[in-house]
């Protein structure tokens, strides 16, 4: 097999000292990028490129790639110790992982995370080598009407965050939609709900909202409840136990699966994948009223499809040169300054660069692994820092996070406003996950059903020839049928439903 | 009052030195170029190489931010707003910047005047392409196509009034064929959507798919300009196959907020002028498709006015088609 040779001795290359330094920087820098909120992965690797300026190509793009997956997995750290998004995919980590580490289960939350995502991310790699060309081109067939069609479907996943209160999750998700409408208008570039204030053009800003909904809001009411600690359980454990473990399996194996698909569709960005898995993992569990409180498949299946999807993104990337979401365009433009262009004829011009780096994303993933594990019990120890210290700590943290955003206090003003919003929120028992799906996934719907029209020229009939796009549109057809009609006793027309 | 006239007869002679010495001063720390694109694009690529080759010459980081939006709306804005002090400068896109002011419905809070244009960096020409496999060999299968189904043949751009759908406009005037227009957001994503059969042809620029068209992936059908395109010399030009009228390119450019003073402009034009004819940038350039063409002072403000000017007949033409 062609491919395996070359994979062979891309790992030979891969492992020579030299690239094995640089994937550790690359993961260590990364790591550190997504423990910081605000500063994104996208963002914090634009700003490292200058430092691969003076490497070759391949050690170039290994540390680069070792940056971006090590910052999928930092966003984790705070989210569980702090409630804080350190970056937008970790915000579904936040909803039970911040709950593990109040039951002092902070450790298991941050094991499973890194053991998931070491997992996802390899196996994505694993799929990548074997199937990465074919896959990509039929990847490009998903047009902008199959995409909508996702988006769609996935909005109506919310049913599956809802919780108890299906009402309120419709409610926080309209307005989710309502506060993503804010900004310019994506196709004619007229400013929307801007009030004439010029800081709203780009849109509210998702970071300072999610970091003031989550974070902030934790804060407040941590505070209300004048605990001593951030945390008040003892932590019981460095790792997760073997039967956590054992309890994670599926959710692990379905996370690889939703991150791995997802990652191949180019512009879904990494938010998507993590939001699914965990729906998925709610709906499949025999015991979903865990969710969102402390159940480590919520963790577990999150982390690992955020991981599968990174590593799936460059699927795209290496395969076709299109890159799936602005953290990888970021990576795709380095690589262009340092003289390499992603694109099919990549892996015939230089396949020992290709498959090098290909093999470092094994090493990475690995290298991940090994430094983080050891981490977790460190990391877990700073919750034991009196909660007078933590919440100015944190308070500072991400006040600093959200102005250096774009050097404007706005952003801050708004997370401020959104956490006292959150706790309100929290105190009438209102999910807010909805909003922060809604909020992601309404523009895209938007952008993406308006391009479809172009498209079209006007028609709707678009829909009726794509037969992709149709399924995806059944779901939500399916969903809301079963809402309306959902019998109170739902026993006995469990089998034979229209499901 | 006596004391006081000979106060004021004392300070503005020494703010009458001061100038020079003001622009000798200059940079005393970082300047920052704000790129109104989001990272990795062509326009970023090109203001990243810019950028790390006048650090040199004009002795002071200069750190890029992309303050991307709106096609540009967020970053120019950005720029207009900012400080005249020479510490922030802006990476202008033409006609970006021209069919922003020209659009009454985004409500720019800048204008022609707002900025400096100092000197012009690239100048990439508009190219038209196909599938690698499409059916459409040359632009006149194209333009043939589409006159026997008017309003069917879908053309995507990079953003609306971008340069790509000016071009469009031309080319349906001088042409008289209508392609039904699809707006996207990068050159990515057009690859993405024509590569993937969901748009017939895109309207784009050299710099973006040049390595394509080479490899056979995409087919390259015309370059909208005068000349032909270095990299790509089999490319017929619009002018070769008859439709000369269809000229459009981004240009772009670092221009410094109204009110910068004259010297620092000048401080500015020298060092950027210098990396941009140093022949680093001319390698770095060449491998990423960018063709270089410098334009400083008054050259670079006549076609800052042309460009205005060519933008307003088309921007109003696709107004009125709204």
């Amino acid at each position: 097999m062609d491919a395996l040779h070359h994979l062979l001795a891309g790992f030979a290359a891969a492992l020579s000292v030299k690239y094995l330094l640089f994937a550790l920087v690359g993961c260590v820098l990364g790591t550190l990028i997504g423990v910081l909120p605000g500063l994104g992965p996208a963002a914090g690797t634009a700003i490292l490129i200058p430092l691969t300026f003076s490497l070759d190509a391949t050690g170039a793009i290994i540390m680069l790639s070792a940056i971006y997956y090590g910052a999928m997995y930092g966003g984790t750290i705070t989210s569980v110790l702090i409630n804080v998004p350190g970056e937008a995919a970790s915000v579904v980590t936040c909803i039970d992982g911040h709950q593990m580490a109040r039951q002092g289960r902070a450790g298991s939350a941050l094991g499973i995370a890194a053991i998931g995502s070491f997992v996802g991310g390899t196996l994505a790699t694993v799929a990548l080598v074997v199937v990465a060309m074919p896959l990509a081109s039929l990847a490009l067939k998903f047009g902008p009407a199959e995409f909508f069609a996702l988006m769609v479907a996935g909005l109506c996943l919310v049913v599956g965050l809802a919780g108890n209160n299906m009402m309120a999750a419709l409610l926080m998700t309209v307005i989710g939609l309502l506060l993503a409408l804010v900004g310019v208008d994506p196709v004619r570039g007229a400013p929307r709900f801007t009030f004439g204030v010029e800081e709203l053009y780009d849109g509210i800003g998702f970071i300072p909202v999610v970091m003031g909904l989550f974070g902030v809001a934790e804060l407040l009411l941590a505070a209300e409840k004048r605990q001593t600690h951030m945390v008040e359980a003892e932590l019981k454990s460095w790792m997760p136990t073997a039967a956590e473990c054992k309890q994670s399996v599926g959710a692990i194996g379905r996370g690889t699966v939703v991150g791995f698909v997802l990652g191949l569709i180019p512009g879904v960005g990494a938010i998507v994948p993590t939001f699914m898995a965990y729906v998925l993992e709610k709906r499949v569990s025999k015991t979903p009223e865990r969710f969102g409180k402390g159940a480590i498949e919520g963790v577990a299946s999150a982390e690992t499809a955020n991981n599968a999807y990174a590593n799936a993104a460059m699927v795209p990337l290496l395969a076709l040169g299109i890159p799936s979401s602005p953290t990888i365009a970021v990576l795709m433009g380095a690589f262009i300054i340092n003289g390499i262009t992603p694109g099919p004829f990549l892996f015939q011009e230089q396949p020992a660069l290709v498959w090098t780096v290909i093999a470092s994303f094994f090493v990475g993933n690995v290298l991940l692994l090994i430094l983080n594990l050891p981490l977790v019990g460190l990391w877990a120890k700073l919750l034991k820092i009196p909660f007078s210290y933590m919440c100015a700590g944190v308070l500072i943290f991400c006040v600093i996070g959200a102005y250096g955003l774009k050097q404007s206090l706005f952003d801050v003003w708004v997370m401020l406003g959104f956490g006292i919003l959150g706790y309100l929120l929290r105190k009438l028992d209102f999910p807010i996950a909805p909003a922060i799906l809604a909020l992601i996934l309404g523009p895209m719907m938007e952008k993406s059903l308006r391009t479809t029209l172009e498209i079209s020229g006007g028609s709707f009939a678009i829909f009726l020839d794509r037969p992709v796009a149709l399924t995806l549109l059944a779901v939500p057809v399916i969903v809301v049928g079963f809402l309306l009609f959902k019998p109170r006793s739902l026993a006995p027309l469990r089998e034979g439903d229209s499901e | 009052m006596f004391i006081r006239r000979r106060t004021l007869l004392a300070a503005s002679a020494a703010i009458t030195v001061a100038s020079p010495a003001i622009a000798q001063n200059y940079p005393r720390r970082a300047v920052q170029l704000v790129v109104a694109f989001a990272p990795g694009g062509s326009t970023d690529i090109g203001a990243r190489i810019l950028a790390a080759a006048a650090e040199k010459d004009l002795g002071q980081p200069i750190t890029v931010v992309n303050k991307a939006g709106a096609g540009g709306q967020i970053g120019f804005t950005e720029v207009a707003r900012a400080k005249p002090d020479g510490y922030t400068l802006g990476f202008l896109n033409l006609p970006a910047v021209n069919t922003i002011i020209l659009d009454p419905e985004r409500k720019a809070m800048f204008n022609v005047d707002s900025f400096i244009p100092i000197i012009n960096q690239v100048l990439d020409p508009g190219l038209i392409w196909v599938k690698g496999d499409s059916p459409y060999k040359t632009l006149a299968d194209l333009i043939d196509a589409a006159r026997k189904a008017p309003g069917t043949l879908s053309a995507c751009t990079t953003g609306i009034l971008s340069d790509d759908h000016l071009a469009i406009l031309m080319v349906q005037e001088a042409a008289k064929v209508e392609f039904r227009i699809v707006h996207f957001d990068s050159g990515t994503q057009q690859l993405a959507g024509v590569l993937g059969g969901h748009v017939d042809v895109a309207f784009d620029n050299v710099g973006s798919v040049f390595k394509r068209v080479q490899s056979g992936e995409v087919r390259g059908l015309a370059i909208t300009d005068s000349e032909r395109s270095k990299f790509l010399p089999d490319v017929p030009t619009t002018k070769d196959l008859g439709y000369g009228t269809v000229i459009s390119s981004s240009t772009r450019g670092v221009g410094a907020p109204k009110g910068t003073p004259a010297d620092i402009v000048k401080v500015i034009e020298t060092a950027f002028l210098k990396a941009i004819k140093s022949p680093e940038m001319l390698q770095k350039m060449d491998a990423v498709g960018l063709a270089l063409k410098p334009m400083v002072g008054a050259e670079y403000a006549r076609y800052y006015a042309d460009t205005q000017a060519q933008a307003k007949k088309y921007t109003e033409w696709a107004l009125k088609q709204r």
